[in-house]
């Protein structure tokens, strides 16, 4: 230890190159020389790379631990600064900003660095063989590592810009690794729609970080946090935002009803929290811009695991817990966090009530847990919410892994994305899967809130909290004293987001056993299973699936949607004849499934709130979250009581989920599912089809942005195409076609012209030119002069007389005449040439009259 | 003999040689109207070096006009040349392969 920390100074902590450079590594020779180096290359090294980021971050963990304990534990951070980025005078507070790529480990973000390279290790391991068979084997890996490599830029950044490379970074990736099947429309559809959305979402991230550094004047953590306070406590007319009227005027209209009389006045913090929130939806797919994240499973099912677990939609609720110290500041803020997550926790949970998907009820069942998160956060109880990321990126990557394996195996016989992933064509998995199965049954115990899993202790501390504490003001008394109306939250809200918490926890257990029940328990509904016992499974797959493939050609005695195909994959094939049964995946699969769900289990116990008064996550992270909490949550007095009390109803919610989901899909084998559906048809449809917010988007904002491309675009199409580029081309080839009749190509014609040509200028030579320039001076004197010329003489009339000073011509080239004020005067000039030519000019001088000597004296 | 009749026949040789270059369509007669007006202009820088016998101007560009001529003929003569392999032709007018 003594040797590594002399080794690993905490201001110049570099093992952060060694965590950050390792995936940039991996990406950068998987993404250059991948194709040669075969798959096993692309194996080892994806796998080291990640491999030796997550063993080094378990050394910077270990070594910020031990720097802890020596000194302050409070604030210990280790530093490196990679290069100086640039600096910039300026921001309100006057000070110099410094944006450097600096990075730093604190107790928050050294958590984080664990969860991304160990779990993001486990599903790279996993993909190693769920890949296998992909043509893009290195491309995908190299995506993978280059993603791991920006979650890590994001989190160990030390100030925003540096965060903000991480952030768009992973946003990039995930474009990259949804739309990694690119060959099909959905799928690059859905990449795109998640980089979209994520494009707003980035907006809002942008205009928080100009707000920073205008009000702060800094843009790292310790800078942000040292000038926070301003941003809420100064009543200066320049620390708050006037939102109406915009820019000053007052519109008359007919709608002018709609139009507030006052301005509203809203602090900076508001303003900043608000625009971090709005980044913080868009990452952490919260209403409004939840939309991609379901759709981001047209991606490879790692992927999905990875994005929806380990990294990018926890980038949100990361920022919140950095920048907590500014969230409290605004009870506004902190209120909206708080409905927000509730709204999205709660909506995310009807939809994944009814779908069919295993992988889109996972999806929604994401958007749902992180809307949890937001709750925590939302009610100022930042390690709650960060206690459920944690646990939520263990039961949640397994639970999608363990749904990469069935439909691996679904796979096997049902060759299309669909249908293999329908889980109408599931069923009694849990005989041929049996890792598999125990896997995903412990990380469904876990997320639905089974007492004693990790996921009951991280959502019951969220549901506890958003009850007991209540947002406040930090500089309300001052504001008062000053008579400056400000905003307090309501006393109800906090009961009303723990009941719809409540709530959305019964139909998380609800929605999660009965995906359990479709896929795993009773009978087997994919195909008749029959045959191909005693194959080892991928052979045996591939055979069978060709012996089937005949066999349907004879029942049906042709098929034109065959093509030509030599692995036997993409056949629409007659399911009612026999196959192979489903297969449990290789070990590199299974390995994984194991370890997460071991995790999922027994994570808890780093947060054990309502039974012990040990807790590590919370004595680990108080010092991050002290301050914001003290400034500004208010904890109920009765808290400690009540904590036993609140957890009844979690408990409730999941038994009465799962035993709703077991009465529903084992006991009656689903069919009252059918009569409720029947019963209430639209409702049905409604929540299937997601409550039709992706078709309210394209009906509003899509349109509106489409028509203002098709206006654009006709404007392109006929003003700049159709005027500026056809009309300057009509003329050059008009001119063209009136030059190109000169280029006869005939040697006379162009020796005709030349002669011309030369005649011409002999004439412009032998005719003389007279030219003469005038110089004036203040006095009164003027001179005039000729232009030269070859071989000329001149005489001049430089009295104005009409006739020559001199008779004959000489080589003078000017004259000088005095004029008095008032008068005026014509000055002649005749230029001869060596050919006894002659030409004329004649120049009018004329000097205005004085000005009035009394005046100027008056000067 | 005063440098005036030297001028005269001078210009005549120029107004036959360009006469020519313009109205005759044999390249070979062409590239002679040509030489015909070097020569013209040649006879003019002697005639004025003959005049001024002091300053050697007049020959010099004499000689160095010649060089050229020799120079200019051998390219003119190697076109016309090639000019005949490809079109069968020496006339002028039919060799218009760069125009359109």
């Amino acid at each position: 230890m003594k040797l590594l920390e002399s080794l690993f100074p905490s201001n110049d902590f570099s093992l952060i190159a060694v965590i950050l450079g390792m995936p940039l590594l991996g990406a950068f020779v998987n993404g250059i020389w991948g194709r040669r180096l075969g798959k096993p290359a692309v194996k080892m090294m994806t796998l080291t790379a990640v491999g030796v980021s997550f063993i080094a971050s378990l050394i910077a963990f270990l070594l910020l631990d031990h720097a802890g304990h020596g000194g302050e534990h409070a604030h210990t951070r280790l530093y490196f600064t990679a290069w100086e980025w640039m600096h910039t005078n300026g921001g309100r507070a006057g000070s110099t900003v410094n944006i450097d790529l600096r990075f730093s480990i604190d107790a928050l973000n050294g958590v984080m660095m664990l969860i991304v390279t160990g779990v993001g290790f486990l599903i790279h391991l996993y993909a190693t063989s769920y890949m296998e068979n992909d043509p893009g084997y290195h491309r995908f890996f190299a995506y993978l590592n280059l993603f791991i490599f920006s979650m890590l830029i994001l989190i160990l950044g030390d100030n925003l810009p540096v965060l903000f490379v991480g952030w768009e970074g992973v946003g990039l990736c995930s474009y990259l690794l949804i739309g990694f099947w690119y060959e099909q429309m959905p799928n690059a559809a859905a990449g795109k729609k998640a980089f979209i959305a994520n494009r707003i979402g980035d907006f809002g991230l942008i205009c928080a970080m100009f707000l920073l550094v205008h009000y702060t004047g800094a843009l790292d953590w310790t800078g942000i946090q040292n000038n926070a306070s301003v941003l809420a406590d100064n009543p200066a007319d320049a620390y708050q935002i006037h939102l109406w009227p915009l820019g000053g005027g007052q519109y008359q209209g007919f709608f002018k009803f709609l139009q507030p009389t006052t301005p509203i006045t809203i602090s900076a913090a508001t303003a900043v929290g608000l625009a971090l929130l709005l980044g913080c939806a868009g990452k952490s797919a919260q209403i409004p811009l939840y939309v991609w994240l379901p759709d981001a499973m047209a991606g490879p099912t790692p992927v999905s695991a990875l994005i929806h677990a380990a990294t990018m939609v926890t980038a949100g609720i990361y920022l919140v817990c950095r920048l907590s110290f500014v969230f409290v500041l605004s009870p506004f803020v902190m209120t909206t966090v708080l409905c927000v997550g509730a709204a999205t926790a709660l909506l995310a949970a009807t939809i994944a009530l009814v779908q069919n998907d295993i992988k889109k009820v996972l999806a929604y069942s994401t958007v749902s847990q992180l809307g949890f998160m937001f709750m925590g956060v939302g009610a100022g109880a930042f390690t709650a919410g960060f206690f459920h990321v944690l646990t939520h990126a263990f039961f949640k990557a397994c639970l999608f892994l363990g749904a990469g394996s069935v439909i691996h195996a679904m796979h096997a016989r049902i060759h299309d994305d669909v249908k293999s992933q329908d889980m109408r064509h599931m069923g009694g998995l849990k005989k041929y899967m049996p890792y598999t199965y125990w896997t995903f049954l412990v990380s469904t115990l876990a997320i639905a809130g089974c007492p004693l899993l990790s996921g009951f202790f991280s959502k019951d501390e969220i549901l506890f909290r958003a009850y007991v504490n209540h947002s406040i003001s930090p500089v309300a008394a001052k504001m008062t004293a000053r008579h400056i109306a400000i905003w307090q939250q309501p006393e109800w809200i906090g009961k009303a987001v723990y009941a719809v918490g409540i709530i959305t926890a019964a139909m998380t257990a609800f929605y999660m056993f009965r995906c359990l029940f479709l896929t795993f328990h009773g009978s087997f509904r994919g195909w008749a299973i029959g045959r191909g016992s005693g194959l080892t499974p991928a052979h045996g797959v591939k055979v069978a699936a060709k012996e089937d493939v005949a066999h349907a050609h004879d029942d049906h005695g042709h098929d034109d949607e065959h093509h030509d195909d030599d692995h036997g994959h993409h056949h629409e094939e007659d399911l009612t004849v026999p196959g192979p049964a489903p297969h449990e995946s290789p070990l590199p699969m299974t390995a994984p499934l194991v370890i997460l769900a071991a995790f999922a289990a027994f994570a808890g116990a780093l947060n054990p709130a309502p039974l012990t008064k040990m807790l590590p996550l919370e004595h680990w992270l108080e010092p991050v979250f002290e301050e914001a909490q003290k400034a500004g949550v208010h904890v109920a007095e009765t808290a400690e009581h009540l904590e036993l009390p609140l957890m009844v109803p979690g408990v409730l919610a999941f038994i009465i989920g799962l035993g709703l989901a077991y009465a529903v899909y084992i006991k009656a084998e689903g069919k009252p599912a059918k009569r409720w559906a029947e019963a209430a048809p639209r409702l049905h449809r409604a929540a299937y089809n997601k409550w039709y917010v992706d078709e309210f988007y394209e009906a509003t904002i899509l349109s509106a942005v489409d028509a203002l491309a098709e206006t654009a675009a006709a404007f392109d199409q006929w003003f700049v195409d159709g005027i500026i580029a056809k009309l300057s081309s009509l003329v050059v080839a008009a001119l063209g076609t009136v030059l190109r009749t000169f280029q006869t190509g005939v040697v006379h014609v162009y020796a005709a012209a030349m002669v011309i040509g030369i005649a011409v200028i002999s004439w412009f030579f032998v005719a003389p030119h007279a030219q003469v320039s005038t110089a004036p001076s203040p006095n009164g004197d003027y001179v005039v002069t000729a232009a030269p010329g070859m071989g000329y003489s001149y005489r001049w009339d430089a009295d104005g007389n009409g006739e020559p000073d001199k008779p004959d011509f000489t080589d003078q080239t000017s004259v000088k005449v005095h004029l008095d004020p008032g008068k005026e005067l014509k000055v002649k000039l005749e230029v001869t040439n060596a050919f006894g030519r002659h030409a004329t000019v004649e120049v009018p001088l004329n000097r205005p009259a004085a000005q009035n000597p009394m005046e100027l004296g008056s000067n | 003999m005063p440098v005036t009749h030297y001028l005269v026949l001078s210009s005549l040789l120029f107004t036959i040689g360009g006469v020519g270059f313009l109205v005759r369509r044999n390249v070979l007669v062409t590239l002679m109207s040509i030489e015909l007006m070097l020569n013209a202009v040649n006879l003019t820088l002697i005639a004025f070096n003959a005049a001024h016998p002091e300053s050697h101007t007049g020959q010099m560009f004499a000689f160095f006009l010649i060089a050229a001529e020799a120079a200019e003929v051998a390219v003119g003569l190697a076109i016309v040349l090639a000019l005949f392999r490809i079109r069968r032709t020496v006339r002028s007018d039919e060799a218009d392969l760069l125009k359109n």
